[in-house]
């Protein structure tokens, strides 16, 4: 059994709370444990880097400190809290003065930057790998297309190594095809949903998800997959933000490879667009 | 140096000097089309001291922070930073053309300082309530609702203590 820590982040316990149970699923298959940091709390988020610029790494650095103290590396699967915690862990390395200005602040924890922070892709990619991901299938996806939408911030963060390329990732393309199904290439891999916009603006939520729903469509996918809960959800809204065309399931990576290992999607009851006409295509492998 | 230059330099510790109006962050930018001022303009504009144009521009507001820019610019200038710096100035100096995205940041970081985590219903209906439009995006709330994605009730930390804490030092510096 191999040990994470696991920092959810505010997503994953509301809005995205079945996107935490497909994790843990599918890593459990893959005898990865998670242990949730005890008494973790929010990064930040965009909000405190808009605001303050000491708040903006002691929010971050409050949860990397726990994580510290426990021992493990860290996985973090919303997008936007891996960036916060990552970049927070680097300058925690980097920036002696900086570190203790915030330890300071987040006494009597302190955070030395001495764990790695990592993303869901990265840890189907390192700690599964693609081997394991293909030896797992038990369900026939080839009848699925679907277009990979990795969202804005995952591989965008300037000045700290990227794990994957910042203008055209591939890992996920490569978890994906390793499933079965078929990924489609497009230029929509990282353009922006909207974000955080849903609430001050919906209008600009809407035009940027309803452009990112539109080329899917146009190029013949049956779903579009992504990482992050915000992506997820704006892409998700579109019917009740005023879209009345044509929308297909945006279903979470690990949601992928639920079909794969064991033909469903447990969350898909919390999925705005109906996910049924995409379970109607895996078929049972017979052994 | 202008002066209006040394000081978003300082703040928002990018070198803004090093822009050569490669155009590149405007050529990424998705909202650029929707920006009075294109970005690497605001770049320009900063450089020769136009410090009330750039300030009440209301392309600082349409900024959706998603980097591109940052990561295409050839001389390394984190420009989505330089955009919120200059938002920051802006909100200061109270020539915000927006406010909505504030408004809704500080209540975001209020309900984290009360719960250590988001309260994502009571931080919307706050905002709401803010700006006078409860009924607006009801329907789309409940049916969040009936499907499990929005908690009637806040999850909170247990060392609610220490979040405090952690905010007010903060504010004593």
């Amino acid at each position: 059994m191999f040990v994470l820590s696991y920092y959810p982040g505010c997503s994953l316990k509301t809005s995205s709370s079945f996107y935490e149970a497909s994790i843990k699923d599918v890593l459990s298959f893959y005898d990865i444990d998670l242990k949730e940091i005890d008494d973790w709390s929010c990064c930040g988020a965009s909000a405190a880097i808009a605001l303050d610029d000491l708040l903006c790494h002691s929010l971050p650095a409050r949860n990397l400190a726990i994580a510290e103290a426990e021992g493990y590396h860290l996985i973090c699967p919303c997008p936007a809290c891996y960036q916060r915690l990552r970049i927070t862990n680097e300058k925690m390395r980097t920036d002696r003065s900086l570190m203790d200005e915030v330890n300071d602040v987040i006494a009597p924890l302190s955070c030395l930057g001495s764990i790695e922070v990592k993303n869901i892709i990265e840890v189907i990619t390192d700690h599964v790998g693609l081997e394991r991901v293909a030896g797992g299938i038990r369900y026939d996806l080839s009848s699925i297309t679907v277009v990979p939408y990795y969202g804005c911030v995952l591989t965008r963060s300037q000045r700290i190594r990227p794990f994957d390329d910042t203008e055209d990732p591939v890992s996920m393309d490569n978890i994906i095809s390793a499933t079965g199904a078929s990924v489609l290439t497009w230029q929509y891999k990282m353009e922006c949903c909207g974000a955080g916009k849903t609430i001050t603006d919906k209008d600009a939520t809407l035009r940027h998800s309803s452009g990112i729903m539109d080329m899917a469509l146009r190029i013949g996918a049956d779903a579009i997959v992504t990482p992050c809960p915000l992506c997820q959800l704006n892409l998700d809204l579109l019917p009740l933000m005023g879209r009345k065309k044509e929308t297909i399931p945006v279903i979470f990576i690990t949601e992928v490879l639920e079909m794969a290992i064991s033909g469903v999607i447990r969350g898909s009851k919390s999925h705005i667009i109906p996910v049924d006409n995409l379970l109607t295509k895996v078929k049972k492998i017979k052994l | 140096m202008t002066n209006f230059l040394k000081e978003i330099t300082v703040r928002s510790r990018e070198q803004i000097s090093a822009c050569f109006q490669c155009y590149r962050c405007t050529n990424g930018c998705p909202v650029a089309e929707r920006m009075d001022i294109y970005p690497h303009r605001i770049m320009r504009y900063i450089q020769l001291g136009e410090r009330e144009k750039v300030l009440s521009s209301k392309g600082l507001w349409e900024c959706l922070m998603c980097n591109t820019c940052s990561i295409r610019c050839p001389n390394d200038i984190d420009v989505a930073r330089v955009f919120e710096t200059l938002r920051k100035v802006a909100s200061e100096e109270g020539v915000t053309a927006d406010d909505r995205i504030w408004g809704f940041d500080r209540l975001f970081l209020e309900s984290i300082r009360h719960h250590g985590r988001l309260y994502e219903l009571g931080t919307i209906l706050n905002y709401k309530l803010q700006k006078k439009e409860f009924f607006k995006d009801a329907k789309m709330g409940i049916t969040m609702m009936l499907k499990g994605r929005m908690g009637i009730l806040p999850h909170r930390v247990k060392d609610k203590r220490h979040i405090k804490e952690v905010f007010e030092r903060i504010k004593r510096r």
